[in-house]
């Protein structure tokens, strides 16, 4: 069957461009539309990396320890937040008993406390800072750097504490802060430290390092009657070989510990990122999808143009009939068009929303990621609006009788 | 479709079209019967109603009979499907109208070239064809002109030049005269006259008695049927105006 793509493309350009205006308005449906979802998944990709993309630079011989039994992958929900509020499982006794594992590398606790913050006038009420009681091996597996000073060690004084940047400036109005005195609940602390900015609010240990103060695990149970809490304890192997069996070992401890119950999971590599990876991913998706709705609206501008298109046409269909045009030779003319449309939109979409994914990241903590299965999302979603769309105007335009149509006004 | 001499180019055995139901049903074709050899100029005559136009539609596989047998170059094309009669029109046959019918969008040459598309010749050789053709109707010199910037005479012309784009075994003109002033409109017919000369075999539909000069056979309808049915002497002089009065001896 001869299709005559060419001749089709050649025609429908020369149609589109006749009615430049009219064209460019349709497009803009389609654009709009495919500009949104574009920008959402572009965005999405990039918060979703973001995440993964700290573990990868770890050397992938990461794991860390979670209270609560870990959530299934695909199983994205909330419950994120509900952990949030529930009691912790891990304890201190499971902290030492993985001390000796062997091939360990590192391991840190991490104690997040949220209370208020004093230094000379100035209070911080807890609600966008952290403190956060650890040991000093955070520094190996924190993903975190010094700028200033040292971080805590076993060997300074309990009352101590190393101070994010932007907590610094917030509290002391100075990014040096090293040796000034800040209070937590009265208890004073000496800044030794300042850490490196990291702009990374959203990582692996819940807490937005520029933004806490860090000090030994010994201080941060005074404030919780001796009893650590630990939220979470990061963990890393001496090479990325031994890190299946470190967390093999360390699973089988932790069970012991805990009477063979599984209320812990131990995770390395992207399982790390999964449960912040799926609640992005989650919630990008839902709005993408809502987005999609306005294709809808683009397409039926489609439609409702290439109607248009048919109707003002309707001679000249009459007339290729005439010369030897079969049905589906019109269909294919008519298809082509609404698919240079929809495609033409869908292009000009994927780029207007890159442009305003990365307007956005500028109010964000990340970059939106270019991804290839996002451009075919956006090629895909082009192609099913034109074909869709425009599928009822070219069938009409066939089924056209052709003595009728040459009778029709010009 | 090649056929022997003898077989006629199209036969129509009691063809019938009726229009309307019940007590509004009309017949615009009622039984003809008629047989067009190669070669052959026939001019239909008659008046308005008369189903001359409708003949000229079916023979042009633009609309379908409700009865009889149509047959082309010995073939009965009237039941194959709407897909089948798209390649007969683009290979067979050759179409020319009262109102050019030219796509307005498209140039001349292009709207020339057009019945080549749907046969499926490559775009080059499709401009080089309707250049060709284009030459012999001395209209090179137009051909990127559009169809509103063409006089009377030369769309036409443009217009015959399509017809002819796809060597077609039979070429139809509805009126072609109908919009044109008597000077295009002997152009016109100069042109038509010599394709028949040069072997096409063509069916015109044309109110103007003068124009039947140019044809071999007048054929005269009246009510849906073959009224009479003249073999004409040739050449003819332009001015001679003959009007065949006698009913026609069957064509064999």
């Amino acid at each position: 069957m001869r299709l005559l793509i060419g001749t089709h493309i050649a025609n429908a350009y020369q149609s589109l461009t006749a009615n430049r205006m009219r064209t460019v308005l349709t497009m803009l449906g389609v654009t709009i539309g495919v500009a949104s979802v574009t920008a959402i998944l572009a965005l999405m990709d990039g918060a979703v990396n973001l995440v993964g993309s700290q573990i990868n630079q770890l050397d992938g011989n990461i794991a860390v320890i979670r209270s609560g039994a870990h959530k299934a992958k695909d199983n994205f929900s909330l419950s994120q937040t509900q952990t949030q509020y529930s009691t912790t499982t891990l304890t201190e006794d499971d902290l030492l008993a993985i001390q000796d594992t062997k091939h360990l590398a590192a391991v840190a606790p991490l104690m997040n406390l949220r209370t208020s913050l004093r230094a000379y006038g100035e209070t911080l009420d807890g609600t966008n800072h952290s403190v956060v009681a650890t040991t000093p091996d955070l520094i190996k597996i924190g993903h975190i750097e010094i700028r200033d000073g040292q971080f805590i060690d076993s060997v300074s004084d309990a009352n101590t504490a190393v101070v994010g940047p932007q907590l610094a400036i917030d509290l002391f109005g100075t990014e040096q802060a090293i040796g000034k005195t800040l209070r937590i609940r009265d208890q004073a602390f000496i800044v030794i430290g300042v850490l490196k900015r990291t702009n990374n609010p959203v990582n692996y240990n819940d807490v937005d390092f520029d933004r806490s103060v860090l000090v030994s695990l010994e201080s941060g149970k005074a404030f919780t009657q001796n009893v650590a809490q630990i939220q979470q304890i990061n963990l890393k192997a001496d090479t990325k070989e031994h890190l299946p069996a470190v967390v093999a070992s360390v699973k089988k401890t932790i069970k012991e510990n805990h009477q063979g119950e599984n209320d812990f999971s131990v995770l390395s590599g992207q399982e790390i990122a999964e449960p912040t990876s799926a609640l992005f991913r989650g919630l990008s998706l839902t709005s993408a999808i809502v987005a999609g709705i306005s294709l809808i609206v683009g397409g039926v501008g489609i439609m409702n143009i290439m109607l248009v298109n048919v109707a003002e046409r309707t001679r000249e269909i009459g007339i290729r009939k005439a010369v030897g045009a079969s049905n589906n030779d019109i269909v294919w003319q008519f298809l082509i068009e609404s698919l240079a449309i929809s495609l033409g939109g869908g292009l000009a979409g994927f780029i207007l929303g890159y442009i305003i994914a990365l307007g956005a990241s500028a109010i964000l903590p990340f970059f939106p990621a270019f991804s290839w299965p996002i451009a075919l999302t956006a090629f895909l979603i082009s192609v099913i609006i034109g074909v869709t769309f425009g599928m009822y105007p070219a069938i009409r335009a066939a089924q056209k009788d052709p003595i009728e149509s040459l009778r029709h006004a010009q | 479709m090649v056929s022997n001499k003898n077989t006629p180019v199209i036969e129509l055995r009691n063809l019938t079209k009726r229009y309307g139901l019940g007590a509004s049903e009309h017949y615009a074709l009622n039984g003809v019967d008629l047989k067009i050899k190669k070669g052959e100029f026939v001019a239909i005559m008659g008046p308005s109603g008369c189903g001359k136009t409708t003949l000229l539609n079916i023979l042009g596989l633009l609309d379908r009979s409700n009865d009889g047998e149509y047959l082309l170059d010995g073939k009965n094309v009237e039941r194959l499907s709407s897909h089948r009669h798209a390649i007969i029109r683009s290979k067979h046959i050759g179409i020319i109208f009262q109102n050019f019918n030219l796509v307005p969008r498209l140039n001349v040459i292009e709207n020339v070239a057009l019945p080549l598309t749907y046969k499926g010749v490559s775009h080059t050789k499709r401009l080089e064809k309707a250049s060709e053709i284009l030459k012999s109707f001395h209209l090179s010199e137009r051909e990127y002109y559009m169809p509103w910037q063409l006089s009377g005479g030369q769309t036409q012309r443009v217009a015959i030049a399509r017809a002819l784009v796809n060597e077609p075994s039979l070429i139809l003109a509805d009126e072609p005269t109908g919009n044109l002033d008597s000077k295009a409109s002997h152009i016109i017919m100069r042109e038509l006259s010599d394709l028949h000369k040069r072997g096409n075999t063509i069916i015109m539909v044309t109110h103007n008695p003068d124009l039947t000069s140019y044809a071999s056979r007048v054929i005269t309808m009246l009510d849906g049927h073959i009224a009479t049915d003249t073999a004409m002497r040739k050449p003819k002089k332009d001015s001679s105006i003959k009007r065949p009065l006698h009913t026609a001896k069957e064509e064999k």
